[in-house]
């Protein structure tokens, strides 16, 4: 069996995060593997461990982006490909999954995995796209997933309110991890070292025959406020509580 | 000349980190209150395959170059210096001269499954009478047919009272004092050897350190660990660099570990109305540790690359582990002031880097011992 799994180096949650005076981003210099990534790495190589073929770490970005590859190779994965292009920083969701589309298409994947979403942007917008580029049947926030014997098929439950509802379609499907799909492992010392010496396998967006048009973009970024003010307790029974609430907001002048 | 680690070594940074966080700091508090051997940690570490680091791949172990065994050391100690000097003997001190002299049927016996964490290593230098000045040692080797027989008590063992084996220095013959000395490999089933008292130490208490006891302990042949009669404080200065740069890279990790909870708690602490990082008293601490933590580690990665390279460098692994440590101590000691009174509460980490600090002063020789050494030798030149 062929698996892709899609992964992506964000920053640290622990980053020291600032909005700059002109709406940007400063983000400290600290970076860590996706989390639900991780999650998607461990889920691929236990499949393939019970199933036999391949896993193949996918990414798309430049510089640090490559760690998240190593990372998964020092997990277990077999290869890593990367999509490094100066381009791909201007990509929005849409056209991440536009580049991964096209690798997934040239490797011939069975099963594609990837995270519920990244943990900066946290759109969750790539797994779905992806999927519907590849015309493929997806479901997302997956916390349990199980193939048929003869790899045709896959059942998976999602947490919705009030239960879990599973689903079953035929591959080739997308599935995006959700926490609690599977345990990450702490990659083993041997494994960091083949991953350090692993070769990544570069491709540009002009490679894969992708264009970048972003159809989204931004207007303007706000710092939430750096002090909170004071917290007043309303009291009084309904609706005078409400009427006292309404006048507090106004007098702040929120409405 | 290039000061950059590799994408590589950034790579394998990034990957003990990662483990030092998930693993290790986590439990930080709970070792230093426990002052036990954590040997659930310490099976769960050793499955991850980090102990053979330095080890040949022909025994288990992967062979890496010292500049990244460096980072992997400074990187451990950020998250417990007490079971960071468990490890590092295991890695260093305590299988190095098994690794460099020992038989083949040795190897296979205590290198192997010290590298996968089944056997624990300690070495033995220290005595009542003797500690950087190795040419007091007095626990003596004599020849007994092809074997030797053992006899003395070694202090300060680190992992001795959880250890398997130990690298003992001894004399072979006490008329030539420092050329008399040689290591020899004891394992403590062997009769008449015994673990004795558990040391209570102020600080790096997730290393458990206590006293090895060899009465009359015979060892056959193979269990000398060198080339010739006489050689062992020789073969002592090949490890001592590396041990040198390893301990100045500890203190380089207690030193920001302890600086950047200090800046956290100095950005959050109100005093007459602002965060006392606004100040400039407090703000110049941070400075000048920033500037002496970026010359100690400048100092000790350029060791570690000579020692790569195969150069002479006694001097200034000696100049950068005394360097390194000095600075650590100023950080611990002004991060406790910017504490103020909490410092001295056990409710923050402040007092365990303080603590842990001053085990390093020891480790590599004495600050006396190794400032009276440099002195001697600038002055000769």
């Amino acid at each position: 069996m062929e698996i892709v799994v899609c992964v992506k180096q964000v920053a640290d949650p622990e980053a020291i995060v600032e909005v700059t005076p002109d709406g940007g981003l400063q983000v400290e210099d600290r970076w860590v593997t996706g989390f639900f990534d991780e999650v998607a790495v461990e889920q691929a190589l236990q499949l393939r461990d019970r199933l036999g073929g391949r896993v193949t770490a996918v990414t798309v970005g430049t510089g640090k982006a490559t760690d998240a590859l190593r990372r998964a190779i020092a997990m277990g994965a077999n290869r890593a490909i990367q999509v490094d292009d100066p381009l791909a920083t201007e990509l929005d969701g849409v056209g991440v999954a536009r580049a991964l589309a096209a690798v997934v298409q040239a490797e011939g994947a069975d099963l594609v995995l990837c995270g519920k979403a990244s943990m900066d942007a946290e759109a969750g917008v790539v797994g779905p796209a992806l999927a519907a580029l590849l015309g493929w049947p997806h479901a997302s926030e997956v916390v349990a997933l199980e193939l048929a014997e003869d790899a045709t098929s896959l059942t998976s439950a999602r947490v919705v309110e009030g239960g879990r509802r599973s689903e079953r379609c035929a591959l080739p499907a997308l599935i995006a991890a959700g926490k609690g799909l599977a345990e990450p492992r702490v990659p083993p010392v041997t494994g960091v070292m083949k991953a350090m010496r692993a070769p990544i396998d570069r491709r540009s967006l002009a490679d894969l025959g992708v264009e970048v048009g972003p159809p989204t973009w931004t207007t303007r970024s706000h710092a939430p406020p750096t002090e909170r003010g004071g917290v007043t307790m309303v009291e009084g029974d309904f609706p005078a509580n409400v009427h006292a609430l309404v006048g507090a907001l106004r007098d702040e002048g929120v409405l | 000349m290039d000061f950059r680690f590799t994408e590589e070594q950034e790579f394998f940074r990034s990957q003990v980190r990662d483990v030092v966080d998930r693993l290790i700091l986590p439990r930080s508090e709970e070792i230093d209150e426990q002052e036990e051997f954590p040997q659930d940690l310490w099976d769960e570490f050793a499955q991850l395959g980090f102990l053979g680091l330095r080890h040949p791949e022909a025994y288990g172990g992967l062979d890496v170059d010292t500049t990244t065994s460096m980072i992997f050391f400074e990187e451990l100690a950020r998250g417990s210096n007490g079971f960071s000097m468990a490890v590092t003997v295991q890695m260093l001190m305590g299988t190095y001269f098994i690794a460099r002299f020992g038989s083949e049927e040795v190897k296979q016996r205590c290198l192997v499954p010290a590298i996968t964490g089944e056997k624990i290593a300690a070495i033995c230098f220290t005595e009542d009478q003797s500690g950087s000045d190795l040419g007091g040692t007095r626990t003596t080797a004599t020849r007994d047919g092809d074997g030797w027989i053992i006899n003395g008590t070694k202090q300060w063992v680190t992992n001795g009272p959880v250890a398997s084996f130990a690298t003992v220095l001894a004399t072979t013959d006490p008329s030539k004092g420092m050329r008399g000395l040689d290591f020899f490999l004891v394992e403590l089933d062997r009769e008449g050897a015994a673990q004795g008292q558990l040391l209570k130490k102020l600080g790096s208490r997730g290393s458990i350190t206590g006293e090895l006891v060899f009465d009359n302990v015979r060892v056959p042949a193979d269990c000398f660990l060198g080339d010739e009669v006489g050689n062992g404080v020789k073969h002592t200065t090949d490890i001592l660099n590396e041990v040198r740069v390893m301990t100045g890279l500890n203190a380089c990790a207690i030193a920001k570990q302890a600086m950047d909870d200090a800046k956290e708690y100095a950005n959050k602490r109100v005093a007459f109305g602002r965060p006392i990082s606004k100040y400039q008293l407090i703000a110049a601490k941070f400075g000048k540790f920033y500037a002496q933590y970026e010359a100690a580690r400048t100092l000790l990665y350029r060791v570690a690359w000579m020692i790569e390279e195969g150069m002479p460098c006694q001097r200034e692994a000696m100049s950068a582990k005394y360097f390194a440590t000095e600075m650590c101590l100023e950080a611990v000691d002004e991060v406790t002031r910017i504490y103020g009174g909490g410092a001295f509460a056990r409710e923050y980490p402040a007092q365990r880097y303080f603590r842990d600090a001053r085990f390093l002063l020891y480790g590599g020789g004495t600050h006396e011992v190794l400032l009276n050494y440099l002195g001697k030798l600038y002055l000769k030149e």
